[in-house]
């Protein structure tokens, strides 16, 4: 270690700014940073969408795009400055490599992964046969955790899964035995297990192999996880920088404590779970019994082959009246498609619903069984979930026109109330939706729903395209709606705490079946399906009371 | 695999049943074709009819069609009103010539234009790109009537330096006569070929441009430079697999194009091929002649669609495997 | 910076070059009767025996022949602002029916589905499977000639581009969230149709307009070229150059050169305009 202290930073980084060249002129997206990487640590870099981080971490590997001015300040690698141009290239690869997030783009398609991996292998410098090259890629992939590399190193990219994608992303990066690797959003396009365990391999990566990674995320579980220290970083600018330890346990800056304050937590022990619990008892205003649907299989059917999947196995759920019931599952577990079947957007093969007593057959189209119009959704991507031709008003007054409003229970407000109650100014009534943020367009949405007076609404992780400090207010958002109207609620979701947070009772589903079922206050500390216990084991540590 | 060749094959079979009935009805009403073999000043009602027996015009068009099937199975498409050889015959004898213009215009345009269209592409915006964009447009914007014109007033009338039609000598080759053999068949061919050739070069040009553009921009590029492959190397090894397969296509389409229909490149520069023989046909309302050449072309047409499917198929791991 | 927007940096002038010709061509097609020197129409203005005067020449109408004049005597320059109209009308209106009709059926081929959908695109792969030449072609010897026929032949080339393209523009807007919305308040087919799915789907085909409106023109001319097109009488710049042709082997090569080039002109400012409308429309598609 004595060593280590005469030695210079592995990458020490001096007031670093990088200017994009917008239309109205140069816009400073990074100002004026500074830090160390030290050997064998990984540097967490946290920030919300538009705070640089990923704009920092492209000047570090110096793959800025074209329209970016020349970062200004200084990168020093092993204390000898960086400069720009052929140099910089030959450290790409070689001293500094990188792992993008989205581990499908990051593949070329039409090569083996094995070739792309032998191929990176022979570009950083090893002198190789290409023999050589290829048993070394097998074995590179064998250190990733890559089951069965020898038959991997001929698959396509597409015959992966995602994770196993992700871990040949990172054996590309370790091709050149680098001293750094800036991984940016490594998990965020992983299901939360699979997510867990690239972030062990990479924690494993900087433990037995002597690199030090550059971690840019937005999600402070990932963080919580693997990082040595921590960079928050707001506006381009670092707020805040800290061991992991002390910016979780006593975080300095107040945007560093909202944004840990933002993040849901996992509570596995609560005494209130009796009264929840009963709670469930209640007369229920949404019965599903016994649904399944049958996906054929894509692509030609020709000869009459046809291999049947099944989306959906003997799916039953049960809301109360006037209750939250959530529905977590990874993707693939078929939670969206059973809340479109309830929705009456889709129709299935057998089973039936019943809504407020009355009977419906889903194996009809929603328009011929009366029951598309009945619910209403709240949906993922808030961008994508209104008319971009249609101003806020329009949309919400279409909304009260075409509703169940006549049927409803409730009186249902009018809209400028309603601009009210989500919290929203009446000003916006008259914009277009791009001129809203994505928490505004949100809100939007869900006044929506409201507005058409819905015997129940259905949100489909309604939060999941949002930064965690919107998110927090949306769900907050929900609960005060589902209080005040006495509205009953399927809230559909990937994240256990943000399900926790706002369910009274929890459906745990798996490849098209209901797993585990029970109420949210105790079923993560009560329940023995190891499943359940799986996804427990995935969420960070540090969020779990 | 196979089921998707077989399924393209049964396509491109029930498209050209539907092509033939479209185009004999097509052909069917463009006018009586009797009037062209007798002379109607001095022909009597007898001889007309005669004539329209002749020539099976009685009979209904639905037993017209049926004839016209059966005859398209054995490769007998009857004989033309105005040469009297048999329609395929004739056609076939004209292919060559068409063949070797077409393909001699593509053999340097497909190169070319992906060699310019990934030089563009590597440096969008810049003053080499922004120059063979448009030169791009310009190209493809000047009428091809036009363009052949121009290359006889500048290579034949103004400086003598190529003639202006014709296929010149040919030599005999593989039972065929070609021009290609002969130096002065080569002089011929010039014109022609330059004139098919400068489109197609733009076209694939900026089709090879915006492929590279985009496959540049994908993240696989991106991650093949952070994790240090040469230039030269993504260039050729991920960008140019990638975007080849619009390539295939569109050079497989134009070839087609242009055995089908280099029309008016081979009127003008009087190049005894299908187009000109089709134009022609059309003209003299040679029926026979007409639908043999437009099931051919349609034919050939279908059958290239099909093989483009085919060879996408092949340059696409995501399509060999997983069917 | 996770999803972040910022369009192209390089600044682009509110008009280009190519769209002031343009302009320049269309008001000369309007004001053709009053620019052009002689009406070609006119059998009264035409002095037969001053066939194929070079460029320059003095005429007898008391006016010079600026572009010379072709094989029957009439002004070229004269010729090319008629000429003009003809193709532009052809065009113009050959390429807007076709975008209605093919907008229209794209869009309700996506909205309807099944068989609406089956029928009205098996008709456009097998349009789109064949050269627009020999569809034209086809049409042209079905239809006849006359200028209303190459409209119509026009139409039936284009129409199936502008379907593909609304079609696939039209599911995948109705994949979006926001027509499951529209779904879910149970909205009757016209508004779903009229106020969510068309007005989403519009853009696209408005960008291919120019494009095509480009190819409309180079086929019309190429039909009359070919002697397929618009009557003789009423010469379009195709037929002018085609006119010509023969003159050109000796040396007269005024009456095909000229309007070749206006056509030309007219078809490269075309071209550029849509590929600036088209780079205005795509952000993606600039030098980003």
């Amino acid at each position: 270690m004595k060593l280590e202290a005469d030695r210079p930073p592995l990458l020490e980084v001096r007031n670093l700014s990088v200017r994009y060249l917008a239309k109205g002129g140069p816009m400073t997206i990074v100002r004026d940073v500074s830090f160390d990487l030290r050997r064998g640590e990984i540097l967490g870099i946290i920030g919300e969408s538009g705070a640089g981080k990923s704009t920092l971490g492209n000047a570090i590997i110096g793959l800025l795009d074209p329209n970016f001015e020349p970062p200004e300040g200084e990168i020093r690698l092993n204390g000898k400055a960086v400069v720009n141009g052929r140099e910089r290239e030959a450290l790409r690869g070689r001293k500094i490599a990188s792992v993008f997030q989205d581990h499908t783009a990051s593949l070329d398609p039409l090569m083996t992964v094995g070739s792309q991996l032998a191929e990176t292998i022979l570009a950083t410098g090893r002198k190789a046969s290409r023999k050589q090259a290829q048993a070394l890629a097998i074995e590179l992939m064998g250190r990733v955790g890559i089951q069965d590399p020898e038959r991997r190193f001929i698959s396509y990219p597409h015959q992966l899964s995602g994770g196993q994608r992700q871990r040949v992303v990172i054996a590309m990066a370790l091709a050149g035995s680098p001293e750094i690797i800036v991984a940016d959003e490594p998990t965020s396009a992983l299901d939360t297990t699979i997510q867990m365990q690239i972030l062990r391999l990479l924690r494993r990566l900087v433990d037995e192999e002597m690199v030090s990674i550059v971690l840019v995320t937005h999600d402070m579980g990932v963080i919580s996880e693997i990082a040595d220290r921590v960079l928050v970083m707001k506006d381009g600018q670092v707020v805040e920088e800290d061991t992991t330890s002390s910016v979780l346990e006593t975080p300095k800056n107040s945007y560093t404590r909202s944004l840990l304050a933002a993040v849901p937590r996992l509570r596995i022990s609560d005494a209130r779970q009796a009264k929840h619990h009963e709670e469930h008892e209640r007369a229920p205003i949404l019965l599903v019994e016994g649904v399944s649907k049958a996906f054929s299989t894509s692509g030609m059917r020709f000869l009459g082959r046809r291999s049947e999947k099944f989306a959906l196995q003997n799916v039953s759920l049960r809301l109360a009246r006037g209750a939250v019931a959530g529905i977590v599952g990874e993707s693939g577990s078929g939670k969206t498609t059973i809340g479109r079947i309830v929705a009456g957007l889709e129709t299935a093969n057998a089973g039936s619903i019943v809504l407020d007593r009355a009977k419906y057959d889903v194996s009809l189209r929603g328009s011929k069984n009366g029951l598309l119009g009945r619910v209403q959704m709240i949906f993922q991507d808030p961008a994508s979930s209104l008319n971009p031709r249609m101003t806020i008003s329009e949309a919400l007054v279409e909304s009260v026109r075409f509703g169940l409003k006549a049927r409803s229970e409730n009186k249902v407000p009018g809209v400028e109330a309603m601009m009210d109650r989500i919290g929203l100014s009446k000003n916006l009534l008259n914009r277009y939706p791009h001129q809203l943020s994505g928490g505004q367009k949100q809100r939007v949405c869900i006044a929506r729903a409201l507005l058409a007076g819905p015997g129940i609404v259905i949100a489909d992780e309604p939060t999941s395209a949002l930064d965690v400090s919107v998110q927090s207010e949306i769900i907050a958002l929900l609960r005060e709606c589902v209080m005040e109207q006495n509205l009953s609620m399927l809230f559909i979701s990937h994240d256990l705490a943000v399900v926790q947070d706002i369910c009274d009772f929890v459906y745990i589903m798996k490849d098209g079946r209901v797993e585990d079922s029970g109420p949210s206050r105790s079923i993560f500390a009560q329940s023995d399906n190891p499943y359940t216990h799986s996804l427990i084991e995935a969420r960070p540590r540090r969020f779990i009371q | 695999m196979t089921n998707v060749i077989l399924g393209r094959f049964l396509q491109a079979f029930l498209l050209l049943l539907v092509m033939s009935l479209i185009g004999f009805i097509g052909i069917h009403s463009a006018g009586n074709p009797v009037y062209n073999i007798v002379n109607v000043e001095t022909a009597s009602a007898e001889d007309i009819r005669e004539a329209t027996i002749a020539l099976g015009l009685d009979q209904p068009l639905w037993v017209q069609y049926v004839r016209f099937l059966e005859n398209v199975g054995t490769g007998n498409f009857g004989t033309s009103y105005i040469y009297h050889l048999p329609a395929f015959g004739l056609l076939l004898s004209k292919l060559p010539a068409t063949f070797e213009l077409a393909f001699l215009a593509m053999l340097p345009a497909a190169p070319i234009g992906t060699g310019l269209g990934l030089l563009a592409g590597r440096h969008p915006g810049s003053i080499l790109d922004g120059l063979i964009l448009r030169s791009s447009v310009f190209a493809l914007s000047i009428p091809s009537f036009w363009l052949s014109m121009m290359l006889i007033l500048l290579g034949a009338i103004f400086t003598g330096w190529f003639p202006s039609g014709g296929r010149g000598e040919t030599l005999s080759f593989l039972g065929q006569n070609w021009s290609f053999l002969t130096l002065d068949g080569l002089r011929h061919l010039a014109l022609p070929v330059l004139a098919l050739a400068i489109p197609n070069i733009a076209l694939i040009a900026r089709l090879a441009r915006s492929g590279t553009v985009e496959v540049e921009r994908l993240d696989f590029t991106r991650f093949c430079r952070a994790k240090g492959l040469s230039p030269s190397r993504i260039l050729f090894r991920h960008t140019l697999p990638n975007i080849s397969i619009p390539i295939v296509t569109i050079v497989g389409l134009q070839f087609g194009g242009m055995l089908a229909f280099a029309v008016v490149v081979e009127s003008i520069f009087a190049w005894p091929g299908i187009g000109k023989l089709l134009i022609d046909s059309i003209q003299l309302l040679d029926r026979p002649v007409v639908m043999a050449t437009l099931t051919f072309v349609s034919a050939v047409f279908v059958l290239l669609n099909a093989l483009v499917d085919i060879t996408y198929s092949i340059l696409d791991p995501r399509v060999r495997v997983s069917v | 910076m996770i999803g972040m927007k910022i369009k192209s940096a390089i600044p682009r002038p509110a008009l280009s070059v190519s769209g002031i010709i343009l302009a320049c061509y269309v008001l000369a097609a309007v004001a053709a009767p009053l620019l052009a020197p002689q009406n070609p129409y006119d059998p009264l203005q035409i002095f037969g025996w001053e066939a194929s005067s070079p460029p320059g020449s003095m005429g007898s109408g008391g006016y010079r022949y600026l572009l010379g004049t072709d094989g029957l005597g009439r002004d070229i320059a004269s010729g090319i602002l008629y000429g003009l109209r003809i193709s532009l009308v052809v065009s113009l209106s050959g390429t807007i029916i076709a975008a209605v009709i093919g907008l229209s059926a794209g869009v309700a081929a996506a909205y309807f589905g099944k068989w609406v959908d089956i029928i009205i695109m098996r008709l456009v792969d097998l349009q789109l499977s064949l050269p627009t030449m020999l569809v034209a072609l086809i049409a042209i010897v079905t239809l006849g000639p006359g200028i209303d026929r190459i409209i119509l032949a026009l139409i039936i080339v284009q129409w199936a581009v502008f379907a593909r393209i609304a079609r696939g523009v039209a599911l995948s807007e109705a994949g979006k969230s926001y027509m499951d919305a529209a779904s879910l308040l149970r909205l009757p087919s016209y508004r779903v149709i009229f106020r969510h799915l068309l007005p989403n789907s519009i853009a696209p085909a408005i960008t291919l307009m120019p494009v095509e409106i480009g190819h409309a023109i180079a086929l019309e001319a190429t039909l009359s070229f070919l002697g397929l097109g618009v009557p003789i009488d009423k010469p379009s710049l195709g037929s002018m150059v085609a006119s010509g042709f023969q003159y050109l082997l000796t040396g007269q090569y005024w009456i095909s050169f000229f309007p070749g080039l206006a056509l030309f002109g007219l078809i490269a400012c075309i071209n550029f305009v849509g590929e600036d409308v088209r780079r205005r429309l795509d952000p993606r598609g600039s030098s980003l």
